[in-house]
């Protein structure tokens, strides 16, 4: 007898004995008077193949209520609901502005455990579709998020170029230098550059400084990509260059990453699939 | 009091219409004339796209896929901006559709890419594990009908003034004129296309369903 300790289902059946109570009762009570009663009254002048109509007065009331509805009625078609400046677009304006306050006041300052439940939602709605629900690009349809963010990936990068998000200074072309100076580059980016703020080669760092000269034509000495010129690289591997991705859009080697920046997501919302998809790289 | 309208029926229909109608004429009627006006910024679809749309028809896209965002923030969230009237002029028929078995296309230019649009195609379940959509794989093997196509935009722009070969406005031309830019339109999407076999059918001056398809579903934005 577990469901009944369930307040919903005990109110259910009371309301169903309720409801059988009265059934029988009142059908006892109209059964008994069917059995003396006879029918009296003025008849009105109105008769539909010999069925006729008593002249009764209306309970009050049903009368009453009856012409309260009217008066709402008339209210609500006049001067409430249509003709009082209601718009459908105005509710949702409404309901837009209300929910984003409450958004706003909700998630000022998101701790790590909300960004990521949040990015991961947005993540499996928004990017899943191409990136996969893993982030693994499903075999090639779409950059591989596991891979990203790491050293293999700069040295990927600067071995194979990069199409980029169509920044001013354009496409980073392919094989700027050879796979043994890029991983040194990486290292010193990871380490000194880049959001990682470590790096795997910690010996290579040094031989890296020395080329970053090659990187820092277009990206700058520090690597912020001279103000929207080129990527920020002091960025990379964290939320806020995701975020500028989704912004920016990218045109790969793969195939075109659209723009997401027609209102779907909020600041808050890229942040966290950022967050999100930075905790993807291994 | 209404009682001699129980006896006419013809008045106690008016009578009944005009009730209902009431809703309808007061939310409807205000400004309908200036709703239906074509959007700022909305065009008239090109040939090739039109070819598409004839393939969306024909395949019955709109018994599952809407063309139509509702006011709802749970909407705008997914799919964007909320559709408004003046941005389906150029439809004929419009796809608003009446059932969502599948995701609303009203915007689907914005968030889906040509190579998606390949993969999801050919097997839907390869990109969307859930997926319940069927493959359409004859698109990949049917040659798109463009004269049909150009005949529906001759036909609009005679009969119904739709503004093709106006300043800003997509052109359309003779037959050969259209061909042609049809040709040019559907390079640029095959070249984001992987298949070869689209590609060499391209070269050989066909277009695909997919092709025109594609055109079709990038252009919904």
């Amino acid at each position: 007898m577990d469901w009944m300790n369930d307040n919903v289902n005990a109110l259910g059946l009371l309301g169903a004995a309720a409801i059988i109570i009265l059934t029988v009762g009142v059908s006892w009570k109209y059964i008994q008077q069917m059995k003396t009663d006879k029918s009296t009254g003025e008849l009105t002048k109105d008769n539909w193949d010999g069925i006729g109509e008593y002249k009764n007065p209306l309970p009050i009331g049903w009368a009453l209520s009856f012409i309260g509805t009217i008066i709402w009625g008339l209210w609500y078609f006049l001067a409430g609901y249509p003709l009082n400046s209601y718009s459908q677009i105005g509710e949702y304006n409404e309901e837009v502005q209300s929910y984003n306050v409450k958004f706003e006041s909700k998630f000022k300052n998101p701790d790590k455990a909300t960004l990521m439940g949040m990015g991961e939602g947005v993540f499996l709605v928004q990017c899943a579709p191409c990136h996969g629900v893993t982030g693994d690009g499903m075999n090639g349809k779409a950059a591989n998020l596991v891979k990203w963010g790491n050293e293999e990936a700069i040295v990927a990068s600067i071995v194979h170029g990069v199409k980029g998000s169509n920044y001013p200074l354009g496409e980073m072309p392919a094989g700027l230098l050879d796979e043994k100076s890029a991983k040194a580059v990486a290292a010193f980016m990871a380490q000194e550059i880049s959001a990682l703020k470590k790096t795997k080669n910690p010996a290579l760092v040094e031989e890296g400084r020395a080329l970053w000269a090659t990187c820092s034509a277009c990206h700058g000495e520090d690597g912020k990509g001279m103000e929207g010129q080129a990527a920020n690289l002091s960025e990379y591997g964290s939320a806020k260059f995701v975020a500028n991705v989704l912004n920016m859009g990218k045109k790969g080697d793969i195939g075109n990453m659209p723009k997401f920046n027609d209102g779907r997501l909020t600041n808050v919302q890229k942040i966290a699939v950022g967050t999100y998809v930075s905790s993807l790289a291994k | 009091m209404f009682h001699w309208l129980e006896r006419n029926p013809f008045f106690f229909a008016v009578g009944v219409f005009l009730v209902v109608a009431y809703a309808g004429v007061v939310t409807i009627l205000p400004d309908f004339m200036e709703s239906a006006r074509p959007v700022t910024g909305t065009k008239p679809y090109t040939v090739l796209e039109l070819a598409g749309r004839q393939i969306y028809i024909k395949d019955s896209c709109n018994a599952c896929h809407s063309q139509l965002v509702r006011p709802f923030k749970s909407e705008t969230d997914r799919y964007g901006k909320y559709s408004l009237s003046g941005e389906y002029a150029y439809d004929r028929p419009f796809l608003w559709g009446s059932r969502r078995a599948g995701p609303d296309l009203m915007r689907v230019g914005n968030y889906r890419t040509t190579d998606w649009h390949e993969y999801h195609m050919l097997d839907p379940k390869s990109v969307v594990p859930g997926s319940i959509m069927p493959a359409y794989k004859h698109m990949f093997q049917n040659v798109a009908d463009i004269d049909t196509a150009y005949a529906e935009a001759y036909t609009v722009k005679t009969v119904f003034s739709v503004p093709y070969d106006q300043p800003d406005m997509p052109t359309l031309g003779t037959y050969d004129e259209a061909k042609k830019q049809v040709m040019a339109e559907a390079s640029a999407i095959v070249a984001d296309m992987k298949s070869p076999e689209i590609k060499e059918a391209f070269q050989r001056g066909e277009i695909k369903e997919i092709v025109a398809l594609i055109a079709y579903l990038n252009r919904l934005k």
